[in-house]
């Protein structure tokens, strides 16, 4: 027994933990739960206060054929060798996640990504806005629907209107 | 009239705060980051790091080739230890589908691997005294990467965005003369480290501009999950090197440096010396390099239509910045249904916001300087 597990004991017992809606396995942490969302801030302040780090988010386009997202989040200790703990949850399309910014101050970034690739929205976000992408880019590059935009809403000298004819033929007058 | 303190009476409103944007072209932001300070005379107030200048999609890519035509894709993501990002994706892969690595090459990696990771320290060490004024210790920290980055060309065909994992092994075999010249890059390096050492350490502007500048707790580093030397140098001794033990380093002896002041001074302090472990790292793996096959035998067949098992896989390695994760999902098809990388200086870099305020504005340079964050990994 290692500190994940008795974690994910903790989470059991406290009722903050859900039966797991697929058979896809997590490889690679000490444990994993599946938390429904309505219990994830909860579960993220249990890691807190028994001296858990937040070590990465990732979603998960599940939109096809679930209609959802995936949401998984590993934690670790600084001091416990190989103590992950990974807890994955199923945001439904159109619900808000809940956000982790409140309790660990990195989950603002690693869900102002999760907004800007995927278009998930975040509950309770202080400031859900762009961090990699463009401001004001529309589209939502990592969805599994995602076509790519055509060059010109990258580059803008695309968009200017080449020089009239008309000009050059000014110039060619005066020189 | 004297200039003393301003009276209460004085008509004109105290100037409080105004912004200061420091990037993305700011020479000392190593790349292209943006920092917008907020000051209160020459105290930062507060700090927001602005990224995604050098965005590329990795993620995305991944997601549209195979296993081994993403190769080339991760040692761009983090430049200066690209080594040990290609190997780190070699090495998540190799867990998913099962494929058994022969002892020859696990030895090679580790060696490789220390290897880029001294170079990639020596080059923080020249460019971090550079970004605080003095030029001469980028001349020898320099010069001593040269040779490392020769050696490496050598074995790999690259000098910077190595692509020499393969699954299973290594594309290329060391060749006999390989531990001669490694030996004589070690030889190079302790005999330069006392010289170097002394033209940094008791300089005098150089302790009064890291001493006590930018300190973090642990406790703070748990909250934004900072790894690497940064934690290091507040006195947690976490490495993935150690906490979860990858290939054949479980077999050699080292120690994780580790110094408790948590301030700017430390964080160099813990990196020279990590550098003297990896060296001691890389004569044991010499003197233990064994002989045989540097790939597993039949893995071409294995290599390219790799198809692993469905699933969420979490795989970890300790770059030269710290903790580097690999969460990939599979499918079970040819390529990853999606890959995310957790890159050690994305974490430490969101820590600037609690590290920057209450410093002076002249400090934030060394205090960015002494988190030796890589851009491209930070944006992907």
């Amino acid at each position: 027994m290692g500190r994940a597990s008795d974690l994910a004991a903790a989470l059991d017992s406290g009722g903050l933990t859900s039966a797991a809606p697929t058979e896809q396995a997590f490889t690679g942490a000490a444990d994993s739960r599946w938390v429904h969302p309505a219990h994830l801030v909860a579960a993220a302040r249990a890691a807190k206060d028994a001296g858990f780090f937040y070590e990465s988010m990732t979603c998960v386009d599940r939109l096809d054929p679930h209609g959802v997202f995936e949401l998984v989040t590993t934690f670790s200790t600084y001091e416990e060798p190989g103590s992950r703990l990974a807890l994955r949850t199923w945001i439904p399309k159109d619900a808000e996640a809940p956000s982790l910014t409140p309790v660990f101050g990195i989950a603002e970034w690693n869900e102002r990504e999760a907004w800007e690739f995927f278009g998930l929205r975040f509950a309770g976000h202080p400031n859900l806005t762009w961090l990699l992408l463009p401001e004001d880019t529309e589209f939502r590059p990592l969805l599994k629907s995602f076509t790519a935009p055509p060059p010109s809403q990258f580059d803008d000298s695309l968009n200017t209107p080449a020089p009239a004819p008309a000009d050059d033929a000014q110039h060619a007058q005066h020189g | 009239m004297t200039l003393s303190t301003p009276s209460t009476a004085d008509p004109t409103p105290p100037l409080d705060t105004y912004t200061l944007n420091m990037g993305p072209q700011h020479p000392s932001t190593h790349g292209v980051l943006r920092l917008k300070l907020t000051l209160r005379g020459e105290r930062v107030v507060a700090v927001e790091p602005v990224i995604g200048y050098s965005h590329r999609a990795h993620e995305k890519m991944a997601e549209n080739r195979t296993y081994a035509q993403f190769l080339p894709n991760t040692s761009r993501q983090d430049y200066l230890s690209g080594l040990i990002y290609n190997l780190a994706w070699v090495e998540a892969v190799e867990k998913m589908a099962g494929i058994e690595v022969p002892e020859r090459a696990l030895v090679a990696r580790v060696i490789l691997a220390e290897f880029n990771r001294i170079s990639s320290h020596l080059l923080w060490v020249g460019a971090f005294l550079a970004d605080l004024g003095a030029f001469t210790p980028f001349l020898y920290t320099f010069d001593d990467r040269e040779a490392i980055l020769g050696l490496l060309e050598t074995v790999t065909g690259s000098r910077l965005t190595y692509c020499t994992g393969r699954f299973g092994g290594l594309s290329k075999d060391l060749d006999d003369d390989f531990p001669r010249r490694a030996r004589e890059v070690v030889a190079k390096l302790k005999a330069r480290w006392p010289e170097l050492v002394g033209l940094i350490q008791d300089n005098v502007i150089f302790r009064q501009r890291t001493e006590g500048v930018g300190r973090m707790t642990i406790e703070q580093c748990r909250r934004w999950g900072v790894t690497g030397p940064v934690l290091r140098a507040s006195g947690v001794p976490y490495d993935i090197r150690k906490m979860e033990p990858y290939g054949a380093y479980p077999r050699f002896e080292f120690d994780i440096p580790t110094r408790t002041e948590g301030d700017v001074f430390a964080r160099y302090l813990v990196r020279i010396a990590e550098m003297e472990q990896s060296v001691r790292i890389i004569e044991q793996a010499l003197d233990a390099l064994p002989a045989g096959p540097i790939l597993a035998a039949g893995s071409l067949g294995v290599k390219k239509r790799l198809k692993p098992p469905a699933g969420t896989y979490y795989s970890a390695a300790e770059s030269a910045r710290g903790a580097y994760g690999i969460v990939i999902v599979s499918e079970g098809g040819t390529e990853p249904y999606r890959a995310k990388f957790r890159t050690p200086s994305y974490a430490n870099l969101a820590a600037l916001q609690e590290m920057m305020p209450g410093t002076m504005v002249a400090d934030a340079v060394a205090v960015l300087g002494s988190l030796d964050v890589v851009l491209p990994e930070i944006d992907r």
